[in-house]
């Protein structure tokens, strides 16, 4: 075969485009603040001390780590920012601590908006 | 050297999973390459393999739990068929685009509707696009050598992407054969132990998979391509490497058999290519110039191989084995990227496509007979006919 094929060429990706090797990064291993997911929230949950047994079981059922223990005040703390209302821990609480509070509520039930969001 | 023993294509791929001491396996039955797990899971609870091995929920589940295990560190092997395969389908980019060598074994089997047990490549040539390794063997012999060589170069720290190892269903999985296992030496030279690059861990702790922001995309889509341009090197090396362990060489891209001097030829690749051999022979003897071409891998593909194996030729046939309904030539897929492979020929070769070996027929030697047929008419007029014409109808 005398002639020459066309090759693949090189592919050269600018020094600051590259991205970390299977886009694996150092864990942050602290609270990621660019990645707040609070406003894809429609409900919230909300807790009632009297039923909760501190059983733990939200903390263990929640995705994305939105509920903490406080040893001291022997409570069970929601992190607002990062709890993007799936309501699994409401689904999950034995207890029947947890409901869930729509974001949005209004006295007559009625959700004005004058802007899609 | 070792005796060669009596195996079937699924007992092969498992005692290549079992001579490259996986460590993770995850199952999921669908015929017919439910025997390479039924084969596993006897090593396992015999204490011939020391592996963790679960069961997954379905496909999905399979290729999640390997995908896992890679990311802790572990050699994974995982398989399917048919469906499975395609139910598997969200996890193969995200696979290879983490960079998670795992090994998943593959026995074709035609996709539905309606169920069908027979063998054909649709199943697994669905994938080709997701950056795996893909490529297929003709014997069991090959299914198990291929297990081996597939980690090796998997797992080479230029590649780092995950395989699929491809034996057509029954022809190769279920019907028995000669293989010659690698001794525990032999393998040890030949296949280091996987070394992960950045394996999840608790004293340096890593985020798998994040989301990334759109102008990340490119990037990380040019990085899987670059690496692609250097995964033909690894798999000449381990080829090598291979014929010199193991005394069984190949060439690492394409089978070339009778080739030099043929004026036609067979292109193909899994199981049929036993009988096209045949059916060269035997038309040699007839005074045909006939040759075959098999495909050892179709990820990453062989453009310039092909080209220098297949460019003096006058006339070849691809033997699909797989649909492409729609598609350029309306045929398979392979005839597509070899027409493109020898687009830049000064002098191309004429191609053809026939579709044959579709949910599970055999291709029976008086179908290559036609075949030659259609090619050297296909010489003396200059042209081809058809795109494709179907075996048989
Ligand atoms: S699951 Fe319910 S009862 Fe248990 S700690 Fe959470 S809120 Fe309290
Ligand atoms: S609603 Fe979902 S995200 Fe929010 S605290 Fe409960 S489990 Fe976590």
């Amino acid at each position: 075969m005398a002639k020459e094929l066309p090759g693949y060429g090189t592919i050269d990706v600018p020094k600051d485009r590259v991205v970390p090797f299977g886009a694996v990064t150092p864990a942050p291993v602290c609270v990621q603040n660019m990645f707040q997911t609070s406003n894809w929230r429609i409900v919230r949950p909300v807790k009632d001390d009297e039923k909760c047994t501190r059983c733990l079981i939200c903390y263990l059922s929640c995705p994305d780590a939105c509920w903490v223990y406080k040893e001291e005040e022997d409570v069970m703390e929601w992190v607002n920012n990062f709890c993007k209302g799936c309501q699994i821990c409401i689904q999950e609480c034995p207890s029947g601590a947890l409901t869930a509070a729509p974001e949005l509520d209004f006295p007559d039930g009625v959700v004005r908006l004058d802007k899609p969001f | 050297m070792a005796k060669a023993k009596m195996l079937t294509g699924c007992r092969a791929s498992a005692e290549g999973a079992k001579a490259a001491e996986v460590e993770v396996i995850c199952s999921f039955p669908i015929r017919p390459y439910t025997a390479i797990m039924m084969e596993l899971a006897k090593m396992v609870a015999n204490g011939e393999l020391n592996a963790e091995f679960i069961h997954g929920e379905g496909e999905h589940a399979q290729l999640s739990v390997v995908l896992g295990a890679c990311a802790a560190g572990a050699r994974a092997f995982t398989g399917s068929s048919g469906v499975g395969v395609t139910y598997a389908m969200e996890i193969y980019s995200p696979m290879a685009g983490g960079r998670y060598p795992a090994q998943m074994a593959i026995a074709d089997r035609t996709l539905d509707p309606p169920g069908d047990f027979g063998s054909e490549h649709t199943d697994a040539m669905c994938t080709r696009d997701n950056g795996w390794l893909l490529g297929w063997a003709c014997s069991p012999q090959e299914v198990y050598d291929n297990t081996l060589i597939a980690y090796r170069v998997g797992e080479d720290h230029r590649v780092m992407l995950p395989q699929m190892v491809c034996q057509d269903g029954y022809f190769i999985s279920h019907i028995p054969d000669k293989v010659v296992l690698g001794e525990q030496s032999q393998v040890k030279e030949f296949l280091p132990p996987y070394r992960p690059i950045s394996p999840l861990s608790l004293t340096h702790p890593v985020s798998h998979g994040p989301q990334i922001r759109p102008d990340q995309g490119a990037p990380m889509d040019a990085q899987r391509a670059q690496t692609f341009l250097a995964v033909p090197k690894v798999i000449e090396e381990a080829t090598a490497d291979f014929g010199r362990i193991f005394g069984r060489n190949y060439d690492p891209f394409v089978e070339q058999y009778k080739l030099a001097d043929a004026e036609i030829a067979f292109f193909i690749m899994g199981a049929h290519a036993n009988t096209a051999r045949a059916a060269v022979d035997r038309l040699r003897k007839q005074g045909v110039k006939v040759g075959m071409a098999r495909l050892r891998w179709v990820r990453p593909w062989p453009t310039h191989q092909l080209a220098a194996a297949l460019g003096h030729v006058k006339a070849i046939g691809v033997v699909e084995t797989s649909t492409s309904y729609g598609g350029a030539m309306r045929g398979g897929n392979l005839i597509h990227e070899l027409r493109a492979s020898l687009y830049d020929l000064d002098d191309r070769p004429l191609v053809t496509s026939f579709m044959g070996g579709l949910g599970g027929e055999t291709i029976w030697p008086a179908d290559f007979d036609h075949m030659a047929k259609v090619l050297t008419q296909a010489v003396k007029e200059k042209k081809v006919r058809n795109y494709v014409q179907w075996l048989g109808m």
